[in-house]
């Protein structure tokens, strides 16, 4: 018989109670680590979309990119045998408008490349979050270190910098701002073959990550919030189950003195947790990702269906312990307690 | 014999001090035969009733069932023994909470490992429900139910796998005098046509008159 099914039909209130809490902290849970991963991205989108591969930097700039300087006989050297290689560099800056007001930018540019957008001369194309604030083709900006004037060409999808909009420019203008013709790094895809440069030290995509100190740090702190919530959730998980469980001790008494087997007492429990836990988990999946799709645009939101799943495969595995644990104290439980108390 | 016991002993151990509550049982059932059990509060009856079923153990002595001595099994085999021979009936009803009185039933002879098909569960279900005067409340959930109708569940629960022990420990303690004959009556009637072997603890003294053997428990022995 299904004294599973049987029990959460008859006491349907207490099983949608324990559903909406587990749906609730699950449906934070995936809210909250939207927003980190949200704002994770917005420190570094540029960075964290390039596909896999390595990024150098000169040795003696000790793992600071604006200190790096790639000579260009290096560069070239690179660029011939690497396909799909490029050079590129980043600066924080700002762009100023026709009213002189400034927008803060992270200017990145490259040798020509598959990843980022070909600029022409005098031209920028700018992250789409600018586009959203206003800001359209033919626009016009200057910045205090150049001579002439950027017009907006375009704009790219998802291109931030250290929390800012990224603005494409053309090596020449960029070397004029900067006053350096050399470019600060290179990229070289997986694919190309990555091996050591003389002079240069190599970084996978997070390493790199790792060297922007504002991002480790902020990163840090992101996963932390995310943990611990995944953890006090989960802890909560375990203790609902549990007490659901031990308020039914002496029922699981009776049971077991009429002879019915712990094993199916045991089934009965992981039924339960599992259908909860599953609906619970299908809801929150589906609102949060509607979330995302609705969440304004300006609001760092970033939720793949694989953190979803994997923060489902967690709580899955925390509710099956609690359940379990309160399965072993069913084992304890003596029949004989239960048939001298209580009322039934 | 069908089920005897010798030589029974049960100490409990309360911090320093043990104090031996049954002092060397020697008891017999006989199928179709209602065996009360009275004797004073506190004076063992309720331990010796479930040591007898198997939901604890003696410190010495043996239980006989079916050739086997109880006492010597496995967890797994006591229970299953329990399961498919035995039937309990307690003070309170000790209902499913979540199971109408027709499933109450179902489970305890799925419990019991009944051979027969499903539509045969049901069909011997509403029988025995019949018997017990209960056909009419098959949808019943414990709670819509009176004290005397969850008895009269518990008893149709006991019974409806054909155990050949019944143990109950003061059936009718909960009810009162009517209900309790009703009750009785139904034991009775029971205990014979299904030729069980009926172990009663109790303690009203008019309801004696349905037992067929009368047992008293003195100072940890039987009279
Ligand atoms: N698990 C136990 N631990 C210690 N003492 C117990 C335990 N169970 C019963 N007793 C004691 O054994 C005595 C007999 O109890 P019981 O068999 O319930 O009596 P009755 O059913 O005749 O009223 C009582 O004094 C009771 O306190
Ligand atoms: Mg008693």
């Amino acid at each position: 018989m299904n004294l599973a099914w049987k029990e959460m039909k008859k006491s349907k209130t207490k099983f949608v109670i324990l559903g909406s809490i587990v749906f609730l902290i699950s449906l934070l849970t995936f809210i909250i680590s939207g927003l980190a991963n949200g704002l994770s991205q917005d420190n570094a989108a540029l960075i964290k979309n390039l596909p896999d591969g390595a990024i150098y930097m000169e040795t003696a700039a000790e793992e600071t990119h604006a200190l790096s300087a790639i000579d260009m006989e290096t560069q070239q050297a690179v660029l011939l045998e690497k396909d799909g290689a490029f050079a590129f560099s980043i600066q924080m800056g700002f762009l100023l408008n026709e009213q002189d007001e400034q927008q803060s930018v992270a200017f990145v540019t490259s040798t020509s490349s598959a990843e980022f957008p070909d600029v022409s001369k005098d031209e920028i194309i700018l992250d789409r979050s600018l586009e959203e604030q206003g800001i359209k083709q033919g626009d016009t900006f200057t910045n205090s270190q150049f001579n002439g004037e950027f017009t907006v060409a375009g704009f790219s999808d998802g291109v931030k910098y250290s929390h800012a909009p990224v603005a494409f420019v053309h090596p020449n203008n960029y070397a004029e701002m900067y006053r350096t013709e050399d470019l600060q790094m290179l990229f070289v895809p997986e694919a190309a073959g990555l091996e050591a440069i003389a002079g240069l030290q190599s970084f996978s995509v997070d390493e790199f990550l790792n060297t922007l100190p504002s991002y480790s740090a902020e990163q840090l702190s992101l996963s932390m919030i995310v943990w611990f919530l995944v953890v006090i959730s989960g802890m909560l998980f375990a203790i609902f189950f549990y007490m659901m469980n031990i308020q039914k001790f002496g029922l699981y008494g009776i049971l077991k003195a009429i002879g019915v087997k712990t094993g199916a007492l045991f089934r009965m429990i992981w039924v339960q947790m599992l259908v909860i836990t599953a609906i619970a988990l299908t809801l929150a999946i589906v609102l949060s990702q509607v979330f995302e799709i609705l969440a304004p645009s300006g609001m760092p939101f970033y939720l793949p269906i694989s953190t979803t799943l994997q923060l489902s495969a967690v709580f899955f595995a925390i509710g099956f312990a609690g359940a379990t644990l309160s399965g072993f104290q069913i084992r304890k439980a003596q029949p004989l307690q239960a048939i001298q108390q209580g009322e039934g | 014999m069908i089920f005897s016991t010798s030589n029974i002993k049960k100490n409990f151990t309360t911090g320093e001090v043990s104090e031996e509550i049954l002092k060397g049982i020697d008891l017999t059932l006989a199928e179709g035969e209602i065996t009360a059990l009275v004797g004073s509060s506190g004076s063992g009856k309720s331990t010796l009733l479930t040591i007898a079923a198997g939901l604890q153990t003696p410190s010495s002595g043996e239980i006989h069932f079916d050739g086997q001595d109880l006492g010597a099994l496995s967890p797994e085999k006591t229970r299953q023994i329990r399961a498919e021979s035995f039937g309990f009936v307690f003070q309170s009803s000790h209902l499913v909470p979540f199971l109408t009185a027709e499933e109450q039933l179902l489970l305890m002879l799925e419990t019991a490992g009944s051979p027969l098909s499903t539509k045969q569960q049901r069909q011997e279900v509403e029988k025995i429900l019949d018997e017990v005067g209960m056909g009419h409340r098959k949808s019943a959930y414990p709670a819509s139910m009176s004290g005397g109708e969850k008895q009269r569940i518990a008893i149709a629960r006991a019974i409806v796998h054909q155990p050949k022990i019944l143990f109950a420990d003061e059936p009718t303690a909960s009810l009162d005098s009517t209900k309790s004959r009703e009750v009785m009556e139904l034991l009775q009637k029971l205990t014979k046509t299904l030729n069980i072997a009926t172990l009663m603890v109790t303690h009203e003294e008019d309801l004696l008159t349905y037992a067929d053997r009368v047992l008293t428990m003195k100072d940890g022995r039987l009279a």
